[in-house]
Formats: C-alpha cells, sequence, structure tokens
C-alpha cells in the first residue's frame, strides 16, 4: 500500500483516500473485493470532510466567542488575549467605575454646597431684612412718642381729641409690638423648618450613601470574580 | 540602589498624572479585594495623597534623616485606617506592577531591584513605627456621643466619651470618622483640658458641602459612635514661660485656645489672659455665654468679642489685627492663635513687626499628614 500519509508528520485527508492504490494480489489467492474497497473508502472520506467542516466551524464559533467576552477587539487573525492582557482589562474596567463612583460623589457634594450656601445667603438675607423692618418700626415709634411729648408740652389747653390721639398711639404701638412678634414668630418658624429640612436631607443622603456603598461592594465583587 | 535612575524613572512615570495612581489602587483592588474595604468612596483625594507622598520620598530618598522622620509619621498615621503589616507586601508589588506599566519599555531588571529596594526601605520604617506605636497606644478610640448642641447657625458642640480613656495635653486635635462617612477622617482640636469623665469637647462648623462636617453637625445625636485617631498638634501652652498670655480665637478656632485657658484656670498662680474672641458677624460668637461665665470666675481673664464686618455690634469692631494693636501692647505676651488661616497670617505678621518676637508667638502647625 502507497499511502502519503504514513509520514508521522502529515494527517490523513479526504485526498490521501481518493489517491490510496492498493497492490492486487497475486492470481489465485483471495483478495479483497475493489468495489467494496473504494466504497468503503468514499464512506470513509465523507466522514472526514464532515469532521474537518465541523472543526473549522467550532473553531470559529470558540473565536467568536472569545472575541465577545474579550470586549472590543476584532482581532481576526486569532490572537489570543493572554492572561497579563485580561487583568490589565479588569484594570481598566475598576479604573472607570472608580472614576464613575468619584464623579457621583463630587457632584453630591456640589450640590450640597450650592444648597447650603443659598440657604445661608437667604437667612442672611430675611435676617437683615426682619432687622431693617424692625429698625424702621422702631424710628417710627419713638419719633411718633416724641412727637407726641412735644405736642403736650406746646399745647398748654387740651384739646378734647388729645386724649383720643394718645390712646390711638397706644393702640398703634401695641399693634407695632405684636406685629413685631408675629414677624419673628414666623422668621423662627421659618429658619427651624429650612434647618429641618437640611437635617432630613441628610438623613436620606446617608442613607443613599450607604445603599450605594453597599451596591458598589456586591458589583466590585462579581467582577473580580468574572475576572479570575 | 541608583539614586538618579530611581528619581529619573519616577519622573517620567509622574508625566501620566492621575493615570499612575488610578491604576495601582484598580490593580491593588483586583489582587487583593479585602484591602478595598480601608479607603473610602471617592478616591479621588486618596490618589492625590498618594502621589503627594511619592513624591515627597523619592525627592529625600537622599535625605535619610527628613525622609525617617515623614516615613514614621506615615506609618502611625496609617494605624487609624486599618493598616497592617501584611498589607506592605500587597502594596508593594502593586507598586511595582504599576511602575512596570507606565515604564514601558524602559523598565529593566536594574530599575526593577532600585524600586523594590527603596520600597522595602521604605515599608520596614513604616512598620517598625506602626509597631513601637502599637506598644503603647490603640490605632483608634472608640467614641460615643453625649451630646451635641447647635451653638449657632452653623456651629454645633459635640460631646463625644472615647474608649478608653484618651490622653491629652490641651490645645491638641484628633482626627475623628463618622459612621456616616466610612474612611474620611478630618481633625479637630479638643475644647477643653483633660476632664475626670474623660469627655471631649469639639467645636464643628459646618461648612458648605463639607461632608464630615455635616455628618458630625446635623447627623448626630447622644448615643452616636465615632472614631478617634491619636493626639496631634503643637498649640500647647509652654508652661515655663512667666509671661502674660494674649490668645486669638477666629471662629472655631476658639476650641483649643479655650482648653489652654481650662489649663491656665488650674495653675496655682495664673498669668493674666486677653482672649480675642472673633467672628464675621455677632452670631458667629457662639460661646460667649460659657466665655463670660469663665471671665466672672476669673479675675485674670479678660474675653474681648470682636466682630469683623458688622459695624452695628456694640463691642470691639474691625479686622482682628487692628482691633488688637489698638487695643494694647503685646511685645511682653505669649501670644496663641488659631482659626481661619488668612486671619492667623496675618495677625501673626502684624504682631512680629509690633515688637511681639516670633517664638512668643504659637500657632497650629500643619505639617502632619492628612489622610
Amino acid at each position: 500500500m502507497t499511502v502519503a500519509w504514513q509520514d508521522e508528520q502529515k494527517r490523513l485527508t479526504p485526498e490521501d483516500l481518493q489517491a490510496v492504490t492498493f497492490p492486487l494480489s497475486r492470481l489465485g489467492r483471495r483478495g479483497y473485493d475493489e468495489d467494496h474497497v473504494r466504497t468503503f473508502l468514499q464512506d470513509v472520506e465523507r466522514e472526514l470532510v464532515t469532521l474537518l467542516n465541523e472543526k473549522v466551524s467550532l473553531w470559529n464559533e470558540v473565536e467568536r466567542l472569545r472575541r465577545r467576552i474579550m470586549g472590543t477587539k476584532s482581532s481576526g487573525d486569532g490572537v489570543l488575549f493572554g492572561r497579563e492582557d485580561a487583568h490589565i482589562h479588569a484594570v481598566r474596567i475598576l479604573s472607570s467605575a472608580q472614576l464613575t463612583a468619584d464623579r457621583y460623589v463630587a457632584d453630591a457634594q456640589a450640590y450640597s454646597h450650592r444648597l447650603t450656601e443659598e440657604a445661608r445667603t437667604r437667612r442672611d438675607e430675611i435676617l437683615s431684612e426682619a432687622q431693617q423692618h424692625a429698625d424702621m418700626v422702631l424710628e417710627e415709634a419713638s419719633s411718633r412718642a416724641r412727637e407726641a411729648a412735644l405736642a403736650t408740652l406746646n399745647a398748654p389747653p387740651v384739646p378734647p381729641q388729645m386724649e383720643a390721639d394718645r390712646s390711638a398711639l397706644k393702640a398703634e404701638l401695641a399693634y407695632l409690638r405684636t406685629f413685631g412678634e408675629v414677624y419673628r414668630t414666623h422668621l423662627r418658624a421659618y429658619t427651624e423648618g429650612m434647618l429641618r429640612s437640611i437635617a432630613e436631607w441628610e438623613r436620606n443622603e446617608a442613607g443613599a450613601i450607604q445603599q450605594a456603598s453597599a451596591e458598589t461592594g456586591r458589583s466590585a465583587g462579581g467582577a473580580i470574580k468574572r475576572s479570575r | 540602589m541608583d539614586v538618579l535612575r530611581l528619581k529619573d524613572s519616577f519622573a517620567k512615570i509622574a508625566l501620566h498624572g492621575d493615570e499612575v495612581p488610578l491604576f495601582f489602587y484598580s490593580d491593588l483592588f483586583i489582587k487583593h479585594p479585602e484591602v478595598r474595604d480601608l479607603f473610602p468612596i471617592s478616591m479621588k483625594a486618596q490618589r492625590d495623597h498618594l502621589v503627594g507622598a511619592l513624591g515627597q520620598i523619592v525627592g529625600q530618598v537622599d535625605r535619610v534623616d527628613d525622609l525617617t522622620l515623614f516615613l514614621q509619621g506615615l506609618g502611625r498615621d496609617h494605624r487609624k485606617f486599618g493598616a497592617l503589616a501584611e498589607h506592605y507586601d500587597v502594596v508593594g508589588d502593586s507598586l511595582l506592577a504599576t511602575l512596570a506599566h507606565f515604564a514601558g519599555d524602559t523598565w529593566t531588571p536594574e530599575l526593577a531591584s532600585d524600586w523594590r529596594d527603596a520600597y522595602s526601605l521604605v515599608a520596614s520604617v513604616m512598620i517598625t513605627a506602626a509597631k513601637q506605636d502599637e506598644a503603647t497606644r490603640p490605632a483608634f478610640w472608640q467614641g460615643t456621643v453625649v451630646s451635641c448642641e447647635r451653638k449657632a447657625f452653623d456651629v454645633s458642640v459635640l460631646r463625644v466619651r472615647p474608649e478608653p480613656r484618651l490622653d491629652f495635653v490641651p490645645g491638641q486635635s484628633v482626627a475623628i470618622e463618622s459612621p456616616q462617612r466610612p474612611r474620611l477622617w478630618r481633625y479637630y482640636s479638643i475644647a477643653n483640658a483633660p476632664r475626670e469623665d474623660g469627655t471631649l469637647e469639639f467645636h464643628v462648623r459646618l461648612i458648605d458641602g463639607g461632608a464630615v462636617s455635616m455628618a458630625l453637625t446635623c447627623g448626630q445625636a447622644a448615643g452616636g459612635s465615632l472614631r478617634l485617631g491619636p493626639p496631634v498638634g503643637v498649640l500647647t501652652l509652654d508652661t515655663s514661660s512667666r509671661r502674660d498670655i494674649l490668645m486669638v480665637a477666629g471662629s472655631t478656632g476658639l476650641a483649643p485656645l479655650k482648653a489652654l485657658t481650662e489649663q491656665v484656670a488650674s495653675m496655682p498662680r495664673p498669668p493674666k489672659v486677653h482672649l480675642f474672641c472673633c467672628a464675621r458677624t455677632a452670631d458667629g460668637l457662639y460661646d460667649l455665654p460659657s466665655l463670660d461665665n469663665m471671665a466672672t470666675q476669673h479675675r485674670w481673664l479678660t474675653v474681648v468679642p470682636t466682630v469683623t464686618s458688622d459695624h452695628a455690634f456694640k463691642g470691639e469692631t474691625g479686622s482682628v489685627p487692628d482691633v488688637i494693636l489698638r487695643s494694647g501692647s503685646w511685645s511682653g505676651h505669649d501670644a496663641y492663635l488659631a482659626g481661619p488661616t488668612e486671619m492667623v497670617r496675618e495677625t501673626s505678621a502684624r504682631l512680629t513687626s509690633a515688637g511681639t518676637p516670633r517664638d512668643q508667638i504659637h500657632i497650629e502647625d500643619f505639617g502632619w499628614s492628612e489622610p
């Protein structure tokens, strides 16, 4: 039998099967029926072709899946990712996740900065407005008191409506005092409300951060398991 | 070890900026996920600290004495962060991997061995300092909030009981970590002299957007827990001096000076103390009632409330150094200053030019490493 694939370096191919020849048996001795041998070899050849095709398509499938796992790189030449590359890849993924987390924290901090700054400014404004108002009320009251005193001094004959004026002034003073009190109460309630909402927001934020950090912990654990 | 080669390679690697510490921490956390827990959620500040510390170490690598002091402090400091001796090896591995990654083709076996030698030197100094520190005190103190009292719109006074007892010198500070802001430590001065019951007071000002100050002022109720680092700081009373004392406190800079005043009160023959308590507006003078109370008890103490930008205030108004210098002559006094950096610097400069010798002016030295 002369068959090329007997060479150790070579693998058996369907072509080898086609080319194979068997020497005829000597006359008078029994041999295989040549047709049967041919038919059998054809079957073997078909089987071999199918196996090889299957192998190629499986290899392509393996390559496709590997590329999908490794992400972007579409290395058609079939270059494998080494352990090193996989680690660098994982480092990059974790780095970008960390940067995202950093940005979230920075944004939250900037937001809280703006909010407290605004609250502080608003408070200063309200206080100074209230102060101005109070000053005005006091000023007005004292100037009226001065006028009233002067009027008493300068007008020896007591006009009958003077008594009425005085009681009107008293009523006015009482009104102003009450007004001032009400205003102060409102201001206090407003400021306390604002402080309460800061505290409320603070509690919410603390909860959210804890939850977020718990989630970060979980997802980080998952990533690490995959990369190994 | 070739120092020049080391410095040269670091300078080249440092050109990659934030990429370098980013790679380092990711490499570390992938290889040793358990270490991630020792760091805060946002790593931005952490990365800057790392680059800063590396720069300082590489810059001083040929000045061993300075470097050793720096590293010893760093080693002690890292105890409260939960750093253990075994962490130094894994950090070293990731550091070398990072340097190799960024050095690329220029990474040679010689360079690798330079860095390995340098790092093991650094690590051994830090580990030794931490071990020595371990023999004398805990890594951190567990604190329980006794009370949290709002004194002004943005200032709260926090009373904390540390466990075990925390010994300190009046004027010193400790780093505080709130469980609401894990792994973020901020320094606060202790506002009292040591007490029988061991409690500590802190004056916390709410800083706009400040992560920790908000957790400490708004989120605290009695019974809450905090962690406290070891006491640090040099703004302490010069007990060998017989001079009278000038104290200038801006805002919550009052805390350490109040502690010093309490210490003076316990002296058999207290010197005269002039305490200027300064704030921007009148409602920033959050602790005046308690100071006035002390002043009525102690004849040696004079408290001068000062407001810088509210001219309607019935007391001293104007810039802090102006008010102080027009109120008297301070060249024969020991001066203790605490408060906003700008105020302290200006006051110190004006006092010096008005004749107070530099070594009689005491200010906090923020040279200790921040976490």
